[in-house]
């Protein structure tokens, strides 16, 4: 037996222990970032030096000013802010009512059409990118900012989580607004709507941060430079600037900020809306 | 049925109807043209050998003939599965030990969380680039750091043997985030009386984790397991920013083959036939993941 005195003293060593290896991993992980700033503060010639700097020595701001002139970024920027908002707010509209209608109407083939609806989760992206361009194409929305939030305008995901938030809500609520005299309509926007913003909300981050963070399918969908979203842009960059890694770096770092910031207000929601809810932070 | 309704009762099952198809018809419509729709023109297009722009012929199964036959294809599924099983134990690994640490009671929990779930969120291409810089061989920070280490350093993705490691390293970095909250949220879940009574009953830290906790995850560990790989076979992104699929096709998995052979090649019908081959695969992987997580494992 270990006297109580021994015992504590080992259970100060595993806390340190404990510390210790979550510090070194959290360093693991968060260093890219820190290399992504420094490396943007770095003078180009520096950028090449063995071994690295860990700490820029001179640090500018001048590969800012340079990446941010070498293209039109705020176009870009622009861009995927319309098409993230826009393909946001439609598919929200879209879920919200078909999933209202799925969880509090009672109308002819609604069972078979929700099934239907449901197994569209099958069918991978992946496996319908060569038919929507033809698709699109034939719709002469290629190049169009309509081939980047059309498809996009609806979630099957944002039909399921708000059609459960719909059912949940108790019967008299309806009944109650129907002796109050209010429509169907009505009742859908100001209370069963409310009630569900939780929902809403994951639904809203997941379908901005799809279209933010796109890639494959604007590469696929769109030609012309001033149709492009930021990612494809940062792509393309890239590729004009080889290997200035200072002036690379610094557009990371600006086309990056805005999900971070957007992440730091909505972490919590995000990653219980993935756990399940399940963690107490 | 219907005739013995009031014409007000009837009224209103009218209007439900109307309602509801009016309701559910703008989702509906677009689940219809850009999925359902085209979940039918590529077995369509899988059977002609066309390149969408003027030539167009009916080559029957031939597509999928070439396909099963095609040494590139086969390739880019076994370096999927590379990826997959290079990938997937470690990523289970370390993101298991990162949230058993997590949930040992520590101090800012929600601020580590954060910092291990952060790559999860941000952009591929960004997050490439600097990766990019830290794999370069010549002046790259992880050489650096190897050789600072006296560990021998490597070409990373400039050379086909270990470019494929590079690449599972990097997606590893990308998405561990999710397996870490997925197993917070399956560790608070473990009931602490039977944590409890293993320890009472005299069982090791190591012990009560095989036997007690290790089971009682089981679920969320197939689920990681089955998301991982299913998302490895429509790896895209990286391997288009940080390879092209080199050096000589030692990345080119089957999301990018596929997407090679389609906007690369031209080859939109034979692309279509390994479109549905890959629908297929992700398609069992999908049954298999219901399958294991409808039966929840460890509960019975």
């Amino acid at each position: 037996m270990m006297t109580m005195r021994q015992s504590v003293f080992w259970n100060r060593v595993t806390r340190v222990l404990l510390y210790f290896s979550i510090a070194v991993l959290f360093i693991l992980v968060v260093f890219p970032f820190y290399w992504m700033i420094v490396t943007s503060l770095q003078p180009q010639d520096a950028v090449f030096n063995v071994p690295p700097q860990l700490w820029p020595t001179h640090p500018t701001f001048q590969n800012y000013i340079d990446a941010w002139n070498a293209a039109p970024w705020l176009r870009y920027f622009g861009n995927t802010l319309f098409v993230a908002v826009a393909a946001t707010l439609i598919s929200l509209v879209t879920s919200s009512l078909a999933a209202f209608a799925f969880a509090c109407i009672n109308f002819k083939g609604k069972e078979a059409l929700f099934s239907l609806v449901l197994s569209v989760m099958m069918i991978p992206a992946a496996t319908t990118l060569i038919p929507n361009f033809l698709i699109i194409r034939t719709l002469g929305w290629y190049d169009k900012f309509y081939a980047l939030i059309i498809p996009f305008a609806a979630s099957v995901f944002g039909i399921f989580l708000l059609r459960q938030y719909f059912m949940s809500m108790p019967k008299e609520l309806w009944e109650a607004a129907q002796i109050d005299g209010a429509s169907r309509l009505r009742y859908f926007r100001s209370i069963a709507l409310p009630l569900a913003k939780p929902a809403i909300v994951t639904i809203a981050i997941n379908s901005f941060l799809g279209s933010w963070t796109s890639f494959l399918w604007p590469t696929v969908m769109t030609q012309s430079q001033n149709k492009q979203l930021i990612e494809v842009a940062l792509n393309s960059f890239l590729g004009e600037k080889g290997q200035q890694w200072s002036q690379l770096a610094a557009a990371s770092v600006f086309t990056t900020i805005p999900i971070v910031i957007l992440f730091f207000f909505v972490q919590r929601q995000f990653i219980e809306g993935i756990g399940g809810g399940g963690i107490k932070g | 049925m219907d005739n013995k309704l009031t014409p007000a009762r009837r009224k209103q099952v009218i209007r439900d109807n109307v309602a509801g198809w009016l309701f559910t018809f703008p989702s509906t419509l677009v689940l219809f043209v850009f999925t359902f729709l085209p979940a039918f023109i590529v077995i369509g297009l899988s059977l002609f050998d066309t390149n969408l722009v003027g030539q167009s012929d009916f080559v029957g199964l031939g597509n999928f003939r070439q396909m099963l036959l095609s040494g590139d294809f086969w390739g880019s599924v076994l370096r999927t599965l590379y990826f997959t099983v290079g990938s997937v134990p470690v990523a289970v690994a370390v993101s298991l030990l990162i949230a058993v640490l997590l949930n040992a009671k520590v101090r800012g929990r929600t601020f580590w969380r954060m910092g291990f779930f952060i790559p999860y969120i941000t952009p591929l291409v960004a997050t490439s680039i600097i990766w990019l810089y830290i794999f370069n061989p010549d002046y790259g920070m992880l050489n650096a750091a190897l050789h600072f280490l006296g560990l021998p350093v490597s070409r990373w993705l400039t050379d086909t043997v270990s470019s494929m490691p590079a690449m599972v390293l990097y997606s590893t970095w990308h998405d561990i985030g999710f397996a870490v909250i997925i197993f917070m949220a399956a560790l608070s879940k473990v009931p602490t009386e039977l944590l409890e009574a293993a320890q009472i009953d005299g069982a090791s830290g190591w012990r009560t984790f095989w036997h007690v906790t290790w089971p009682m995850i089981s679920p969320s560990t197939y689920f990681v397991v089955i998301i991982y790989t299913i998302s490895a076979f429509k790896m895209f992104t990286q391997v288009a920013v940080l390879t092209q699929g080199g050096p000589v096709d030692s990345t080119t998995t089957t999301g990018y083959y596929l997407y090679e052979q389609a906007f690369g090649q031209m080859h939109f019908g034979y692309a279509s036939a390994v479109s549905i081959g890959l629908f297929v695969i992700i398609f069992l992987l999908t049954m298999l993941q219901r399958k294991v997580t409808g039966r929840k494992v460890f509960y019975g």
